[in-house]
């Protein structure tokens, strides 16, 4: 006992440095196996909160250089956001059944310009050929009817609207109750009213009365509304009524839209040809 | 100022040199700067052995815990204070260190100071990256980062030696 304690005091400076080396050691070849040791990291909190500090202080090094590749990475992610891209394919649903046959299909687009106080306007939608728009499609919104396909590129198309002067759009309508048919046409003035054509003196029209489209021409499908009669007047010197109607649509802050398909127009035109040309 | 006190507040600022400064700089090539083996250096003749252990383990679990080595300073360390009374001793004067004098190059000139700097710093580093690398196969990297890291090391606390001589000398 005696000649172990003369030992110990012989070499305990050996023995310290063991101990305290092999806690370090041991420490260190095993940091992976016991999570305990953890907490001998920086994950603990004091250590955590000076490095904070320091991450306050020293974090502005590298500003410049870190906007710089954030803003790289906003453009990478931005092209990729579906919100700034070009759909190609919109959501065109057809159904079948064997009652009753589907004879429209509707594009949505977004009114990307617009304008409403030229004599002729267009607004230009986000869908083009690419999305099947053809020129002569029906356009219309929840509101009211918007006008027809002038042309039609391959992403994006232009629509001449029912803010037209010039004759070139035809929209067939009726008055819903009475099933008075007419042309709407526009007098370029106030893109809140449009006008009526076609409707003879002899009947009687009632103020409010509604407007919708008729369906006539396969352009538009029957019932989507127009307006409602806000005035009538007789034209003199014609059996003929001027009718003025406020349009249930306001075209001016438009921005969805529907662009119509109509799925029987090849059958109707190519039946139409037929009508022998001497008539 | 107290010896202790200073010492003290020695320990802290070196911690907070080591993990806060120098933890941070990726200098390249391998290159590692310690300042810690300074503090064990400085530390009074005076002080045996034994405790002087304690102390390098307490400054190895420190820098430990601020740089996530799980004891490699630890080891180091307290290699480098078992190594360091006998290092003095074998460059030591005849008559003994004289107890009023520190360890620093403007005590003990700066011919003693880094000799014997110089070698306790070698073995602390190289022993820090054998075990660090642990692989005898790649003696040459474990030689190559002892060697730039040690040296490097060796003029950084030769200017933080100068430091402290100048504001001393200022009082």
């Amino acid at each position: 006992m005696r000649n172990l304690i003369a030992f110990l005091q012989r070499f305990r400076i050996f023995l310290v440095f063991a101990v305290l080396q092999i806690l370090a050691l041991s420490w260190y070849v095993t940091y992976l196996s016991f999570p305990r040791n953890q907490f001998l990291t920086t994950n603990n909190n004091i250590a955590i909160q000076v490095l904070e500090w320091e991450h306050d202080l020293t974090k502005h090094f590298n500003l410049s250089k870190n906007n710089t590749q954030l803003q790289w990475e906003n453009i990478y992610w931005r092209k990729r956001q579906p919100k700034f891209m070009y759909q190609l394919s919109r959501g065109k649903v057809k159904i079948n059944d064997t009652i009753f046959e589907q004879q429209y299909t509707y594009i949505p687009a977004e009114v990307i310009n617009s304008s409403v106080d030229r004599r002729n306007n267009y607004f230009t939608l986000n869908v083009g050929s690419a999305q099947g728009i053809k020129r002569g499609m029906g356009v219309f919104c929840q509101e009211g009817v918007v006008g027809v396909i002038h042309y039609a590129s391959k992403h994006y198309s232009l629509v001449k609207t029912v803010l037209t002067s010039d004759i070139n759009i035809d929209v067939n309508i009726h008055m819903k109750k009475s099933d008075l048919p007419g042309l709407l046409k526009w007098d370029g003035r106030d893109a809140r009213y449009g006008m009526i054509t076609g409707i003879n003196n002899d009947l009687r029209i009632k103020k409010w009365s509604k407007v919708e489209t008729r369906g006539g021409s396969g352009i538009f499908p029957k019932g989507i509304p127009v307006g409602k009669v806000s005035f009538t007047e007789p034209i003199e010197g014609q059996a003929l009524w001027k009718v003025e109607i406020r349009f249930t649509a306001d075209y001016r802050r438009l921005q969805r839209v529907y662009v119509i398909k109509n799925l029987h127009l090849a059958e109707q035109t190519a039946l139409e040809a037929r009508i022998p040309e001497d008539d | 100022m107290n010896v202790v006190y200073k010492h003290i507040i020695r320990f802290f600022v070196f911690v907070f040199l080591q993990a806060l400064v120098f933890n941070q700089l990726n200098i390249g090539f391998g290159i590692h700067l310690m300042v810690q083996p300074l503090f064990i250096m400085l530390l009074p003749f005076e002080l045996t052995v034994i405790p002087l252990m304690g102390i390098a383990f307490l400054m190895g679990l420190v820098i430990d815990i601020f740089s996530n080595t799980y004891g490699l300073n630890t080891s180091a360390l307290v290699l480098m204070a078992y190594l360091r009374p006998i290092v003095f001793k074998f460059y030591g004067p005849r008559e003994g260190y004289d107890p009023l004098k520190e360890p620093t190059s403007q005590d003990m000139g700066s011919n003693w100071f880094s000799v014997v700097y110089a070698i306790l710093l070698g073995l602390h580093t190289f022993w820090f990256f054998l075990l660090e690398i642990f692989e005898i196969g790649r003696l040459g990297f474990i030689l190559q980062k002892s060697i730039l890291s040690g040296g490097l090391s060796f003029l950084l606390a030769l200017l933080i030696q100068s430091f402290i001589l100048n504001s001393k000398q200022k009082k």
